[in-house]
């Protein structure tokens, strides 16, 4: 056998022409990116709720026709990361922890900064107390403020508190305790806001150093039981549009140093109402077109917060309408929508999957069946 | 670990069962406690009332082992029943979390409201078995002790999460 097989290397297959032989391929090649990523590009994360040690980020560009065409490169990440992408520099940030023997051990977290055109990591931030907060993924539980120039992250143990990180020196200069509030959203020239448990919320503001330089206590502006916000707002022009539990928005302007609360007014009106339609899913509002739009599933009750959305509606928020409901495929547990002239809403759906639809014209585009024995949960776009 | 349950098409039958059951999940889960409050505060509360008689058998219906069962009307996570360990205890080699949040249930056999503490199993990863998510009272983060979207693996050796445990703290105070 191992006689023919060198025959056929020798002389060739009988009856096939022969052809200029291929020349000796280059070892060792690997691809890189740009610095910049196209408006079509989005990173979908895979907590791996399995096998939490486990989890990734795949970065994807949606304008691909197939599987292969999407998948542009993957980071891995552990224990239900966060992730933050700058915009003023080439990189960006992963909060993650590790420990000495994979689940047990040494734990260590850390600030992982990757260089977006190579997708390794080119630095580490060790958090030396281990307290970042593990939990449901959030874009605002690690956010940048200041052109980038500070990297917030959220810490539960359970006492709250926001890390703040240089990323010009790649250290921690500071940790900020908060009056068991969360997140993180950015406020003003150079500071954030939180909500707290009592429906109120506090502002900060930071020095050129990262030093709080002063804040202030929102007065308590909405009921946490009868209609809680969801800290999942979209924001839009310095406008934070918070959908609540029960079907409003909750406007707060966050353009000044102290977040100032807004108008709330309904997401369902007239028959809607009837069908008791209310927001919902892991990530339940994103923003395009000087629009929102919210992911909404109908017959809703007290805990139907997490159900996905069989539909998005959007609205016009100068007038508070709705000017259209796109009717999904699947329902959806978390989308996000790509910026530029011509926005795509990229939708992780119940069966695994994503789904890619024009945010204009409403009409689908593609759908992704098998998320390459991934879960996709959140979808970040344009990173 | 407490996480939203629609990854997986088991998962997704859960969803679809827990829709079914809206009616009589709207009785349950009704938290007594105030927003402001820490977590461990909920377990004062149950030591200042009454003497705790804890149901007799009988009094306790229903399977641990499935979503339905009343303990579970605010848990978020593998039960601990399909994992080696029981309503109250953790499987073999994990650790109980001390840190905890808080639900109220109904327990039908007595209809009286219970104080449950969900106290997460840690230092393995995920048991994969008997996922429940029920989300009655449930709030977002910023009320975290009545919160399952994080981790409560806190005070832990290894904040890897494994099951959730549903241990009665006492009868709610009205």
């Amino acid at each position: 056998m191992l006689k023919k097989i060198l025959l056929v290397f020798v002389l060739g297959i009988p009856g096939v022409a022969v052809l200029a032989e291929l020349p000796q391929d280059k070892l060792g090649a690997v691809e890189t990116l740009p610095a910049e990523y196209p408006d079509s590009w989005v990173f979908v994360h895979d907590v791996s709720f399995m096998h939490m040690s486990s989890g990734k980020y795949i970065l994807m560009d949606i304008a691909g026709e197939t599987a292969k065409d999407f998948y542009k490169g993957m980071v891995n990440s552990s224990y239900i990361s966060f992730f933050a992408s700058a915009h003023s520099k080439p990189e960006f940030y992963v909060g993650e922890n590790f420990y000495s023997r994979g689940h047990r051990g040494e734990r260590t977290d850390v600030i992982t900064i990757y260089d977006k055109r190579t997708l390794s990591p080119i630095d580490e931030v060790i958090i030396t107390d281990g307290k970042r907060a593990e939990m449901l993924p959030s874009k605002y539980t690690m956010r940048l403020i200041a052109d980038d120039r500070f990297l917030l992250f959220y810490k539960f143990s359970p006492a709250t508190a926001i890390g703040v990180m240089d990323t010009d020196k790649r250290k921690i200069v500071n940790t900020i305790p908060l009056p068991t509030c969360a997140g993180i959203y950015p406020t003003g020239r150079r500071g954030f806001s939180s909500l707290c448990s009592d429906g109120s919320m506090v502002s900060y503001q930071l020095d050129s150093q990262g030093q709080v330089t002063g804040s202030e206590r929102v007065a308590k502006f909405f009921n946490v039981d009868a209609d809680a916000l969801f800290e999942k707002p979209a924001i839009m022009n310095n406008i934070a549009y918070f959908p609540t539990f029960t079907g409003n928005i909750q406007e707060l302007d966050l353009s000044a140093a102290v977040a100032v609360p807004g108008d709330k007014w309904p997401l369902v009106t007239g028959g809607d109402q009837q069908a008791n339609w209310r927001p919902g899913g892991a990530w339940p509002a994103a923003t395009a077109n000087e629009a929102i739009y919210v992911l909404m599933h109908k017959d809703g009750y007290e805990g139907s917060h997490k159900e996905p959305g069989s539909e998005i509606w959007v609205y016009e928020v100068q007038d508070k309408k709705r000017i259209s409901r796109i009717v999904l495929q699947s329902p959806a547990i978390a989308f996000d929508i790509t910026r530029g002239d011509k926005p795509k809403i990229i939708a992780t759906n119940i069966e695994m999957g994503l789904e890619i639809y024009d945010a204009i014209t409403g009409s689908q585009i593609r759908t992704l069946d098998d998320f390459y024995r991934a879960g996709p949960l959140l979808v970040y776009a344009s990173p | 670990m407490k996480w939203l349950d629609t990854f997986t098409e088991r998962i997704s039958r859960d969803v679809a069962k827990t829709s079914s059951r809206r009616g009589f999940l709207g009785n349950l889960g009704r938290l007594i406690v105030g927003g402001s409050l820490l977590p461990l505060l909920p377990v004062a509360r149950a030591a200042d009332s009454p003497p705790l008689t804890l149901p007799a058998e009988g009094e306790d219906p229903g399977d641990p082992a499935t979503c339905e069962y009343w303990r579970n009307c605010a848990v978020d996570g593998f039960l601990c029943s399909c994992c080696g360990g029981s309503v109250t205890s953790c499987p073999p080699g994990t650790e109980m979390s001390p840190i905890t949040w808080i639900g109220t249930c109904t327990n039908p056999g007595d209809g009286k409201d219970y104080i449950i503490s969900y106290n997460d199993c840690c230092a393995k990863e995920s048991c994969g078995n008997c996922f429940c998510n029920r989300n009655e009272a449930d709030r977002p983060t910023y009320r975290p002790h009545t919160s399952n979207d994080y981790n409560w693996c806190l005070g832990t050796k290894s904040a890897a999460y494994h099951c959730t445990v549903n241990i009665i703290l006492g009868v709610a105070v009205k």
